[in-house]
């Protein structure tokens, strides 16, 4: 029976898809028509590049096609708007009935306090359309009626009564087709979301995430089939997933395209559910890829699901109980509002004292889904803050609901089923707060102070941040900090540093900067539009590079001086030393870091958590050189060899020649001392540029990149393929060409292929420019007359060499370097280059070409892409259009808008903790989440581990100190008295002092200071009375003691 | 076990206490050089080569760099740059190895069982494929020419200004030691 009910399964699964791929086509060309007409062009691809990336472009050009309403524009309605402006919907709508107040400055960027008494929408339309011209921001003001929502794909409420949200959700529910619809909240530390996009939705993609593949080493013929793969990488499919089969020999019956289901899924094999008995016998070859099947999701209308809310999307499972009770207490908080038309006042007993009661009221007659126990305090909390859109929760729910409107309109990633709650109330400060901090006192900050009281505010007010990065992170982190009103006293002081400036692909989500912005300093305009938020931001701007050579501007008394750091950084490395510095002075550190759909945060408090660098993830995957120099079997492996072609012949052999022109003897005789292969091959290098292939005319150039190209594709095959025929055997007797190498075929060059034309010509250009040669205007497109030119070359024929036992030619015997001296050869090339240099016209230099991703127009990538398509086809890999090759070779982050705002709520709602002070390790949370699933995970931060030894005891916090300007052996004797034995000292990353070495005893006797001086060439500046060394020692059993960094105050 | 910061002068310390000879450049520990002896009964026997090791900020996280500074005919090596290809120090590295592990064990291993079939040097393993009489002649060629101690030992002069003889003098019984370890 089951086998059957299987296959059953799986034929609906495919029918499923080929009417969703007929769909699927109507609706892109419709959407496309519509984006076309909207705007009259294609997607922007240099402004969204980080966010195709992401999405890819099927994904954005319905996206492009949508408009939305987003109704409400207290602090989350910006927030949301903000991030589908950016995303680049056809249309935003916001709707809005009331107006301005002070209240709303905490939370909506958008609104200054010459706004107040404006209606709240219109206030906000010409703020947003800056952020993006080629979306339609209205306003819409007035009573919202089911008829406005009809010409909507998706509509948004975040300030609505539950009566009307049913009576609008009944009507998109049934609309034809479907609206989707949102409704989300921020009352104060509380949050909730809820989406129904219909009966019926489609999710075309469900997690983001590329196809897996294997490459396949055999398949059996059984029932069900193993298929076994190369041990070249771990295969990630999991039971039941779909995969087809492509260049299976052999067992062709595979190829067919259908898609199969995984069983046993196992590190390096798998079954498949099929019958292969009576297939053909599998010989070689065979690529399997992951197929995503598309999945129907049934919504339920709001009415039905405020009854039967099923399951809840889980947050914090040491919250596990909460969200049946959150959803009960925002029930609660919608009663009291109708009845009273009003919100709780902050700290009002009798106004929280009605919530609790509605609340346990509308619990009575729950039946069996009753809650046992109400939390009062937690409801407490929940009806004196409610007033209050605070900006953290708003930035975070807008990230939320930002991509859920996404998901609605695109069909990509998993939406939100269909309640999510969420709330922080370990932000609020250890004491409980009296009713009278909780005063408004009629400024922009009253909301904040109705849930944190003014004490707190003060405190923000007067804090001393520093923040490393304004790109995407940075610009939402000073808009938060803007509007908290951190550092915004005259006590207050925030700096942010960034050393980059601003470029076109930063706008569609570092939304404080405009296009006039481009190339100007990212630190200098995001803390001039934070100001324009919040005029009394102390911020100060700085373009240094966060790093070991900008100690004398971030020096002791900078850091010492700060209550916290915040992270806003795109790197490992400028990570990990940020973290090294905040352990070294014991600074706060709030970290966080987007990649796509995902974002995590992770808190780094002195003494309470570990810090940053105590945990890492692996690094990167690279792969290995030999499949990159000779055995490619994916474009990623074909693309780093581009880049690395690049770079070698653009960037560094014309850099090598500007260094031999400017010193030829200096250089001469460097090559002379060095006399190995490598600086025979840079002269060799650097000779022919300026002899055999120096390029006067464009012409030249041209010559130049024919015969780059018959090298690379065709005579590097013919030789690689004469080395390793194609029946050749490894000594263990297997073929030589097995999985996962591919045989190499060369490419036959043809001016009238366009790729290969344009790609000489684009190579040709650089080429060129390296010459400083002017560039010919019909070289720019392929046509008729680049292509003559092209055909003019003569490219001579080639010869395999003979292995390495013939040697017959004078060049065969250059390249033959095993019989022959590399010095003599030296020697040669010398006396060439200093003939050919004699020739040169006076002031002769090259231009090296810098690999600048970015440019559309600087015919690079079209470069890189070349290299990387004609070397897959060589190797009969699938070629990739220039955006992809971008991506990859140019190593682009995906990143969006919505994963990044959230990250910086999650950070701000742990910063009111880091700057209250007095929190335990229990309050403080780490996030992990993916806004593509979606998935939050979020967890109390991991202490510190401890280290004991005898008596003592510490952490990577600690740090001993020893006075006196003593010497490495007073040191010695000084870990000694402890019980350690130290065989290692060192400072920065020089040895001051390793037993091993004999000729280190005689430093034994002179001043640590001393030795660090002449050894590290470490000189302490006078503000600073100690120096701090890195030990290592044994205890007396000969294990290994991590003991804290010694710091030695010698003045 | 330890923190990272000092898994530098751990692993220098154990190779040290492992007898190989180091070769400091001015005391600083992210790049070093390592004098590598040919594996007992491999064809190798005999030569030696100055290893050059970079260990990176993210050491040992990120595997440590691995470079042939003298001449080598091997099929996984790189002719010119003297680069290695081994998987255990590129792809499958784990910060559970160190230093040790590298020169007693995968060196060794690498140069007793070369892999043709993932060449770096490809006429070496082509070579090596068909005529292994004449790969192995020409191994040894490689290593009487470029592969003696006096081969390593002129640039010391030049790279290394303050190198103690009393190192070199602990560099027979490092010999015993690789050989001991060379084939588990």
């Amino acid at each position: 029976m089951l086998p059957r009910k299987r296959e059953i399964v799986a034929g609906e699964v495919e029918d499923l898809q080929k009417k969703t791929r007929a769909g699927e086509g109507e609706a892109t060309r419709e959407e496309g028509d519509a984006a076309m007409a909207g705007r009259g062009n294609e997607i922007d691809e240099d402004l969204h590049s980080r966010q195709l990336a992401v999405y890819g472009r099927e994904t954005m050009k319905p996206l492009f096609g949508s408009n939305v309403l987003v109704s409400g524009l207290q602090g989350l309605g910006a927030e949301i708007a903000k991030n589908l402006v950016l995303a680049g919907v056809k249309s935003v709508t916001l709707h809005d009935d009331g107006n301005v107040e002070l209240w709303d400055l905490s939370s909506n960027f958008f609104l200054s306090e010459n706004d107040v008494g404006q209606n709240r929408a219109q206030a906000c339309v010409q703020k947003l359309q800056e952020l993006n011209n080629a979306v339609l921001v209205s306003a819409l003001t007035g009573d919202l009626t089911k008829e406005h929502l009809s010409k909507f794909q998706a509509v948004v409420f975040t300030d609505i009564s539950l009566d009307k949200a049913i009576e609008f959700d009944d009507y998109c529910h049934s609309h034809q087709p479907p609206i989707a619809f949102i409704k989300s909240e921020v009352r104060g530390l509380f949050g909730s979301v809820f989406c129904d996009f219909g009966p019926e939705f489609t999710v075309l993609d469900v997690d983001g995430e590329e196809p897996h593949t294997g490459i396949v080493a055999s398949i059996s013929n059984d029932n069900p089939a193993l298929v076994s793969c190369v041990d070249d990488e771990r295969l990630e499919f999991q039971d039941g997933d779909l995969v087809v089969f492509s260049e299976v020999h052999g067992m062709t019956e595979l190829n067919d395209g259908k898609p199969r289901k995984v069983k046993n899924a196992r590190p390096y094999s798998f079954f498949l559910e099929e019958d292969t008995s009576s297939f053909g016998a599998y010989v070689r070859g065979g690529i399997v890829t992951q197929v995503k099947p598309p999945k129907v999701i049934k919504f339920k209308p709001l009415k039905e699901a405020m009854s039967e809310p099923g399951e809840f999307l889980m947050s914090d499972f040491s919250k596990f109980e909460r969200p049946p009770l959150l959803h009960l207490a925002f029930q609660a908080l919608d009663k009291f509002r109708t009845e009273l038309s009003r919100f709780p006042v902050a700290g009002s007993t009798d106004d929280v004292q009605r919530v609790i009661e509605y609340a346990i009221s509308i619990n009575d007659t729950l039946g069996d889904r009753k809650l046992e126990e109400i939390d009062k305090k937690l409801l407490h909390h929940f009806a004196s803050g409610s007033r209050a859109v605070l900006n953290p929760m708003a930035a975070m729910f807008g990230g939320i609901v930002g991509q859920e409107v996404v998901k609605a309109c695109s069909g990509k990633f998993h939406p939100l089923y269909q309640f999510f709650y969420f709330d922080s109330v370990e932000s609020l400060p250890v004491d409980p707060l009296e009713p009278g901090d909780l005063k408004p006192k009629n400024s922009r900050y009253d909301a904040q102070i109705s849930v944190f009281g003014s004490t707190l505010q003060n405190k923000l007010e007067e804090a001393k941040i520093f923040m490393v990065g304004s790109g995407a992170l940075g610009c939402e982190f000073l808009k938060n900090l803007a509007l908290m009103g951190i550092s915004c006293s005259q006590n207050g002081n925030l700096t942010v540093t960034d050393d980059d400036v601003i470029e076109k692909s930063n706008l569609s989500r570092q939304f404080l900067f405009r296009d006039w912005n481009i190339g100007q300093p990212k630190s200098t305009v995001a803390a001039t539009a934070a100001m324009v938020i919040n005029p009394k931001l102390h911020v100060e701007a700085l373009q240094n590079r966060a790093s070991p050579e900008t100690e004398n501007v971030f020096n002791d008394a900078f850091w010492e001086n700060l209550d916290a750091v915040v992270n806003a950084l795109d790197n490992v490395t400028a990570r990990m030393y940020i973290d090294s510095r905040c352990v070294y002075f014991q600074k706060p550190l709030l970290e966080s870091g987007t990649l796509g759909a995902k974002c995590n945060t992770q808190m780094v408090i002195p003494h309470l958590t570990e810090n940053y660098g105590a945990s890492r993830d692996p690094p990167e995957k690279q792969a290995p050189m030999c499949t990159v120099h000779s055995f490619p079997h994916n474009i990623d492996h074909c693309l780093t060899w581009a880049r690395s072609e690049f770079e070698g012949l653009l960037e560094k052999t014309p850099t090598e020649v500007n260094a031999f022109l400017s010193n030829p003897t200096t250089y001469i005789s460097a090559a002379r001392t060095a006399g190995d292969a490598q600086a025979r091959d840079q002269l060799e290098r650097v000779i022919e540029c300026l002899d055999r292939d120096k390029c006067e005319t464009f012409q030249d150039s041209i010559t130049w990149a024919r015969l780059k190209f018959e090298d690379y594709f065709s005579n590097r095959v013919k030789q690689l393929t004469f080395t390793f025929p194609e029946d050749s055997m490894t000594s263990s007797g297997a073929p030589f060409w097995s999985a996962p190498k591919r045989f190499p075929r060369p490419v036959e060059f043809s001016s009238s292929d366009p790729s290969q034309l344009s790609f000489i010509l684009a190579a040709a250009i650089l080429r060129a420019e390296t010459f400083g040669i002017p560039i010919s205007e019909w070289a720019k497109t392929p046509n008729k007359l680049a292509a003559e030119a092209v055909d003019k070359v003569i490219v001579p024929d080639f010869q395999p060499k003979q292995g390495v036992k013939i040697v017959t030619d004078e060049k065969a015997t250059s390249l033959s370097s095993a019989s022959v001296d590399d010095a003599a050869v030296i020697e040669e090339l010398i006396a060439k280059l200093e003939e050919v240099s004699k020739t040169l016209p006076s002031g002769f230099h090259m231009n090296p070409i810098q690999f600048e991703k970015d440019d559309d127009t600087n015919f690079h990538m079209d470069v890189i892409a070349g290299f990387a398509n004609m070397r897959a086809r060589n190797y009969s890999i699938p070629e990739v259009d220039k955006l992809k090759a971008k991506f990859i070779a140019g190593r682009i982050i995906p990143a969006i808008a919505t994963s990044t705002a959230m990250a910086t709520g999650l950070v701000c709602l742990e910063l009111y903790k880091a700057l209250a002070g007095g929190h335990k390790v229990e309050d403080y949370r780490n996030t992990f989440a993916n806004l593509a699933i979606p998935l939050f995970s979020i967890a109390e931060p991991v202490p510190p581990k401890t280290i004991k030894h005898q008596e003592l005891s510490w952490t990577v916090w600690d740090r001993w100190t020893v006075t006196g300007n003593i010497t490495l052996r007073e040191l010695l004797e000084w870990l000694k008295e402890k019980g350690l034995n130290a065989y290692s000292i060192s400072c920065g990353t020089s040895l001051l002092y390793n037993s091993m070495f004999p000729r280190h005893k005689e430093r034994l006797d002179r001043k640590v200071v001393d030795v660090a001086r002449e050894v590290a060439k470490m000189e302490v500046p006078s503000y600073r009375r100690h120096l701090d060394v890195v030990v290592a020692c044994e205890d007396d059993d000969d294990n290994d003691v991590d003991i804290p960094l010694v710091s030695v105050y010698f003045r | 076990m330890s923190s990272p910061s000092k898994r530098r002068e751990m692993d220098l310390m154990k190779l040290m206490m492992s007898d190989y000879k180091v070769d400091m450049i001015n005391d600083g520990m992210h790049e070093f050089f390592v004098h590598f002896h040919g594996p007992k009964d491999s064809i190798y026997q005999g030569g030696v080569w100055k290893v050059r090791v970079e260990l990176t900020e993210a050491y040992p996280y990120k595997s440590p760099s691995i470079g042939f500074t003298n001449k080598i005919y091997h099929p996984n090596v790189d002719e010119m740059s003297g680069s290695v290809c081994l998987d255990v120090i590129n792809q499958t590295w784990s910060p559970m190895f160190d230093l040790v592990n590298i020169f007693e064990v995968f060196l060794p291993q690498l140069l007793l069982y070369p892999n043709p079939s993932d060449p770096l040097n490809g006429e070496a393993a082509s070579l090596m494929m068909r005529d292994k009489n004449a790969y192995e002649n020409k191994v040894k060629e490689y290593c009487e020419r470029y592969a003696k101690p006096e081969d390593i030992s002129p640039e010391e002069e030049e790279e290394e200004s303050d190198e103690e003889l009393s190192d070199a003098e602990g560099y027979d019984s490092g010999d015993e030691a690789i050989m001991g370890h060379a084939d588990p």
